[in-house]
């Protein structure tokens, strides 16, 4: 017997758990798997019929069930499903199918499949989400074809599985859902988004699990029990004595963390001497907003535009993008203004109507704002669409441009912001007042040049990640450079400090919007760095708050002198970590 | 046989909830019902298949031709013209 096997993967939700697995085996049914047998009697094209009005049925209980606790969006995502389920165009192709091999569940299988490739292949992303859900139908058709019940945890369980579908997840009563470790998914998975909701830990893409967990159930006991830290991204199969200590630990912390955060979350972010900074998120997509604002996000500090790009055959219309900015404008308003950063895109991402040639370093190559030499077109479409969603809010909008490197970027990128107005009021059309518009400094030339970019922009924001695998010459990918990945290294913070000097010359805010402000020790050396706002994900905000909550003034400039004078990023974060140890 | 073309103006067009009740309404006519994306070129779909109608891709802004063949086809253009005029369930803009 084996001790304790520790697994990291990324933390999706937040929160501790401790418990039995429970199993779930996601795959589909193998084309020539056993064959479904119809009741005795039945005819394929009545069995098929028969079923899908029973999934229907199912799929309808459940909304009127999630309906009834106040979940309403879930619940939309299964009146959907019901429809799919009794789709005249998935039954008829199933018993077409059926009819040709004589196996109903399978011919159910490759219908739905077949019209979830139609979806997926929409140039559409919301439509394109819903194969997924098709396939989730076909599946749940299936199984009542073949008199399958799903094995529900009979006690408070933690889901351990590939990806855990919406139908699923719904079926599991309240409470013996502990939590949800996951092998593939990503953060954005429904598993996660119901994780959040539900205040359970989830983490995704959790190398090795599977195996670990069903090694042990093959070998030893019949329950195998797992610990899960879903803030790390931290299962332990089989903890032992020793670890489930050091869980429960974690747990109690968490919640005096979440009590004081809470508490903290109505008062805009302060230090314990009452110096405001202002805190606002990082978004991927208008969808994110909510979250955002839930957290007491003062605004957004970074809105990446990439969702707009990605997955699809034609760059998005002027039209669309006024669509996805607006939405966001409004739901901050004008009291909370929000940066769009422009694409942020080169030739490590798969984007085939831009025709990128491929390079040797994407990262180093011609990307974002350097795109826009050879080809002003999508730079210029973003920006009017920026200007016209500004006008549609009426608030002022804010822009920042990644990737730059030299003070031609900058006057380069402030011809195509005044060139974009100057059309869209040739054309009379209406457009924001005006464009608050700053850059990204993550290169070291634009560190260099601070002073000089100043004096150009409206404001600076930071991006910590590449800057620190561009001073330190080291990979964000490559796992053997860790050493050299941590971005409070004292050699990043000296470029910090050199950037928010020359925005201050210049009388310009510098924001961060790299991971390290939503690290709380991060948080505290980058403020006691100058830095006026601190941007991060939603899920991160509670605990910057409480940090900068407990420290003075004085101490983080003390904090910062010391960082630069150190030689690695272990001793800035002992420094850090000093300060918010908490006063016994 | 009635037809009828008709501008998508809700925000996220004939998309997931915007469909269902687009699918709903067409499902309470005896009459065989179709619509079709005239901006992207699609086949016309059967207008009582969610899944269809999803995969005509008809998002806003796009213009869609709506028929009806059958007894009830005079009623059943005039509520889903309607249906479309008033957003599908969702708000208009502007």
């Amino acid at each position: 017997m084996t001790g304790s096997v520790r697994l990291t993967g990324v933390a999706g939700a937040p929160g501790i758990a401790i418990g039995p697995v429970w199993r779930f085996d996601a795959a589909e049914p193998e084309p020539g798997a056993a064959a479904s047998r119809p009741l005795s009697g039945q005819r394929p094209a009545d069995a098929i019929e028969a079923a899908a009005a029973e999934t229907a049925r199912q799929l309808d209980s459940l909304a009127g069930r999630l309906r009834d606790l106040g979940r309403e969006q879930e619940s939309a995502i299964f009146d959907a499903q019901s429809m799919m389920a009794l789709d005249p165009g998935l039954v008829e192709d199933a018993i077409r199918r059926a009819g040709e091999t004589g196996d109903p569940a399978e011919a159910v299988r490759a219908a739905a499949a077949a019209a979830a490739e139609l979806l997926a292949s929409l140039d559409d992303e919301i439509l394109s989400a819903r194969a997924a859900d098709v396939r989730d139908v076909g599946a749940r058709i299936c199984r009542v074809l073949r008199g399958e019940v799903l094995d529900l945890p009979a006690v408070p369980s933690i889901a351990v599985c590939d990806d855990l579908p919406p139908s699923v997840t719904a079926e599991i009563p309240p409470g013996f859902l502990l939590g949800i470790a996951l092998a593939g998914g990503s953060r954005t998975a429904h598993a996660v988004i119901l994780a959040r909701s539900l205040g359970i830990p989830a983490i995704v893409g959790i190398d090795g699990l599977i195996a670990a967990v069903d090694g042990r159930s093959a070998s030893s006991a019949p329950l195998v029990t797992i610990a899960m830290d879903g803030e790390r991204g931290e299962v332990v199969v089989d903890p032992g004595a020793s670890v489930t200590t050091e869980y429960r630990e974690r747990e109690a912390d968490l919640a005096t963390r979440r009590a004081t955060a809470a508490g903290l979350r109505d008062r805009p972010a302060a230090t314990a001497d009452g110096e405001r900074i202002l805190l606002v998120a990082n978004i991927g997509t208008p969808d994110d907003a909510p979250r955002a604002l839930a957290a007491r996000a003062e605004g957004v500090g970074l809105f990446r535009t990439e969702f707009l790009f990605m997955s699809r055959q034609t760059p998005p219309t002027e039209t669309e993008q006024v669509d996805a900015y607006r939405r966001v404008l409004e739901a901050f308003g004008p009291e909370r203004p929000v940066v769009i950063r422009l694409a942020d895109i080169g030739g490590d991402k798969a984007i085939p109507y831009l025709r990128l040639a491929p390079e040797q370093n994407p990262f180093l190559g011609v990307r974002a704002i350097r795109l826009a030499y050879a080809d002003p077109d999508l730079l210029l479409t973003q920006l009017r669409a920026i200007w016209r969603a500004g006008a549609a809010a009426n608030v002022i909008p804010h822009v920042m441009a990644p990737m730059v490197a030299t003070v031609a970027d900058v006057e380069l990128l402030m011809s195509l912001r005044d060139r974009a107005r100057d059309t869209l009021v040739g054309k009379g059309l209406p457009v924001a007042e005006r464009m608050v518009t700053g850059i990204m400094i993550e290169v070291p030339s634009a560190a260099f040049l601070a002073p000089e970019l100043a004096r150009r922009v409206d404001f600076f924001s930071i991006g910590t990640n590449d800057l620190t695998q561009y001073v330190l010459a080291a990979d964000r990918g490559n796992a053997a450079l860790a050493g050299l990945q941590d971005a409070l290294h004292p050699a990043v913070l000296r470029a910090i400090a050199g950037i928010v000097a020359g925005a201050d010359s210049a009388g310009i805010p510098v924001a961060v919007c790299g991971e390290l402000a939503g690290d709380p020790a991060g948080a505290l050396v980058l403020t006691g760095l100058g830095v006026d706002e601190l941007s991060a994900d939603a899920g991160s905000l509670d605990g910057v708050r409480a940090a900068l909550a407990r420290v003075t003034r004085p101490q983080l400039d003390e904090l910062a002198r010391s960082a630069l004078d150190a030689f690695d990023a272990e001793t800035v974060r002992e420094m850090a970590g000093a300060l918010l140890a908490p006063a016994r | 046989m009635r037809a009828d073309d008709i501008e998508v103006r809700n925000p996220s067009g004939l998309h997931a909830r915007p469909a269902a009740l687009f699918v709903k309404t067409a499902a309470r006519f005896t009459s065989a019902i179709t619509v079709q994306n005239l901006t992207t070129g699609s086949a016309a779909a059967n207008a009582k298949s969610i899944l269809a109608v999803m995969g005509s891709g008809a998002g806003r802004g796009h213009m869609v031709r709506l028929t009806a063949d059958g007894p009830d086809e005079e009623q059943a253009i005039t509520v889903l013209h309607d249906l479309f005029a008033s957003g599908l369930g969702e708000e208009l803009e502007g």
